[in-house]
């Protein structure tokens, strides 16, 4: 039967996947069906995001993690045979979603930034390549077509709470092979650098941990928060992971944006691309990041930013 | 003791891509690398090793010049290769990857753990693991950022996921995908490329397998992303840092 499915694991993001959902299926007339955990809610919520039919995944024992349920969703949807399968693009949901496409013989569109239904009824994908120097145009030419899509890629659906669906509760899966022995919830960072208004980045140009307060300064100053390169958060260590700015890290839309020793390599570059106005600090005038700033200094971050919160703090009178 | 099979992708090296006229990717001076977080998966192949003994295979499927991966890869504490190259094989979908090395390991490859990196330089599709994993008909355990190998032969992963960290557990044999902060990769010395030479490296002729499919996704195409900004620059003077900051005052990024 033909149809939308959505998968998510979290709340917010099957509402971000119902917006999608139901603008791909609405022009066709098909039902949306949204695969969701039972978190109590009654599924009443999916439904009023967009959803035809919500089917709730009932809760897991504490030693099994989501891909408990593969053998079973794959079942249904060899059952029920929809065109289209979108997963969010979580670490669970696109293992999940790679291991569900090869399940059910089919391709996949991981970290899906757009898609369209051509007037031929081809499902058209796109996604970055090539650390995100490349936009990649994909198709599928078998059924069901299967994409995971970022968070945040689109808004969640309005509520609409006139709209009527049904609603089924899926049993426990049977145990799976690899068992959850523990789990450890990350210590989250204070500062959500994906809504801040402005970022400065610390680069690989810092030269010791306790210098990110100069980074830390200038934040202040313009009412930002501090984000990093990978290096420093993956191999330094210096910063929580949550804040590392780029195409496998978080994706950043500030107003102003400011890299202090940013090299400026494509895969972070790609995590700042929605940023309005790019500024970079960098002792190489040749680095990278200058081709993707509005306005740069080419200086060592250490004389200049001390210079520039001076100047700063004149201009803005604090 | 553990047989370890560590795959890895021979790659355009991204940095030297060049954008084209009219949105076209210049390919014409790159240079090509084993894809970034395969060198941790042969790393961590190599690291296990060291503990627990066993083997460490290195495999992959590519072009015929991806040869020159093989032997990068054996300088990196692989005791040998399997290589799968033919021209066809230049631009494969996960999908054919994932079919042509689990064929490879299931016909030919002695495995108890087989490391993939999360996902390629290049695609970065994050699939080959998983759906190795599915052709194999064994766990998956993906994102990793620690890896152990217990006394009863089970293995303890740490799986990086939003909201923290997931430790599992599971039986060997099975499929790890590992983040890049689980180790960091050794720079192979002239001993280890002299070393190299000597290991064993046994070639597949595309013949030798089964026809790989179709790609099971099409690309339609592929163009350069537009991100160029008029970057303005400043000196590092008094003066350049002044028209700097009027120059944001001007934009209305700073009140």
């Amino acid at each position: 039967m033909p149809g939308v499915w959505i998968f998510a694991e979290k709340k917010d993001l099957a509402q971000e996947l119902l917006t999608i959902g139901r603008e791909l299926a609405s022009p066709i007339g098909v039902k949306v069906t949204a695969i969701v955990p039972d978190q109590g809610d009654q599924g009443d919520i999916y439904i009023a995001g967009g959803a035809d039919e919500v089917v709730l995944l009932s809760p897991l024992a504490e030693d099994m993690s989501l891909d408990a349920w593969l053998p079973v969703i794959a079942a249904e949807a060899k059952k029920a045979d929809p065109d289209l399968i979108l997963l969010a693009a979580t670490a669970r949901g696109k293992d999940f979603a790679a291991r569900l496409a090869a399940r059910l013989e089919t391709g996949l569109c991981s970290n899906c930034i757009a898609l369209h239904r051509e007037e031929n009824g081809t499902i058209v994908m796109e996604r970055l390549a090539y650390g995100g120097a490349a936009v990649q145009q994909v198709t599928c030419p078998t059924r069901p077509v299967i994409a995971t899509i970022p968070p945040r890629t689109f808004a969640p659906a309005p509520a609409d709470h006139g709209r009527l669906g049904e609603i089924r509760k899926l049993p426990p899966p049977p145990p799976s092979p690899v068992r959850v022995i523990a789990r450890k919830t990350k210590e989250r960072s204070s500062q959500d650098i994906t809504e801040a208004k402005a970022v400065i980045c610390v680069g690989r140009g810092m030269e010791k941990q306790e210098d990110i307060n100069i980074a830390r300064q200038l934040a202040d100053l313009v009412g930002g928060e501090v984000g990093c390169t990978r290096p420093i958060s993956e191999e330094l260590h210096w910063l929580p992971d949550d804040l590392c700015i780029g195409l496998s890290g978080v994706q950043v839309k500030p107003d102003l944006y400011i890299g202090l020793g940013v090299s400026g390599q494509i895969q972070h570059v790609t995590g700042i691309r929605g940023a309005r106005v790019i500024c970079a600090v960098n002792k190489d005038e040749n680095a990278p990041i200058f081709q993707a700033a509005d306005l740069g200094i080419v200086g060592d971050l250490y004389d200049v930013t001390p210079k520039l919160v001076e100047e700063l703090q004149k201009a803005t009178g604090r | 003791m553990p047989n370890i099979v560590a795959c890895f992708k021979w790659v355009i090296d991204e940095a030297y891509i060049r954008k084209g006229p009219s949105g076209t990717l210049d390919f014409s001076a790159v240079d090509y690398k084993i894809s970034d977080y395969d060198r941790n998966a042969i790393e961590e192949a190599a690291r296990l090793k060291g503990f627990h003994g066993g083997s460490v295979t290195v495999l992959t499927a590519g072009a015929p010049a991806a040869s020159k991966g093989v032997k990068d890869a054996l300088s990196r504490g692989a005791d040998q290769a399997f290589f799968a190259g033919d021209p066809t094989f230049n631009q494969l979908e996960s999908s054919q990857t994932a079919a042509i090395l689990g064929e490879i390991i299931r016909s030919r490859i002695p495995y108890d753990l087989i490391i993939c990196g999360e996902g390629s330089s290049d695609q970065y599709a994050q699939q080959v693991g998983p759906r190795l994993a599915e052709n194999l008909g064994i766990p998956c355990i993906s994102y990793v950022q620690k890896l152990t190998i217990g006394a009863d032969g089970r293995i303890i992963a740490e799986r990086r996921v939003e909201d923290g960290v997931e430790v599992v557990e599971a039986p060997l044999p099975v499929v790890v995908t590992v983040l890049p902060e689980i180790n960091t990769p050794r720079i192979p010395g002239v001993k280890d490329t002299l070393m190299a030479s000597k290991k064993p490296v046994v070639t597949i002729k595309k013949e030798e397998l089964p026809p790989v499919g179709a790609a099971r996704l099409q690309t339609l195409g592929m163009t350069a992303t537009r991100m160029e900004r008029n970057c303005e620059k400043f000196a590092a003077m008094p003066e350049g840092i002044a028209r700097f900051v009027e120059a944001l005052q001007k934009r209305g990024v700073i009140n």
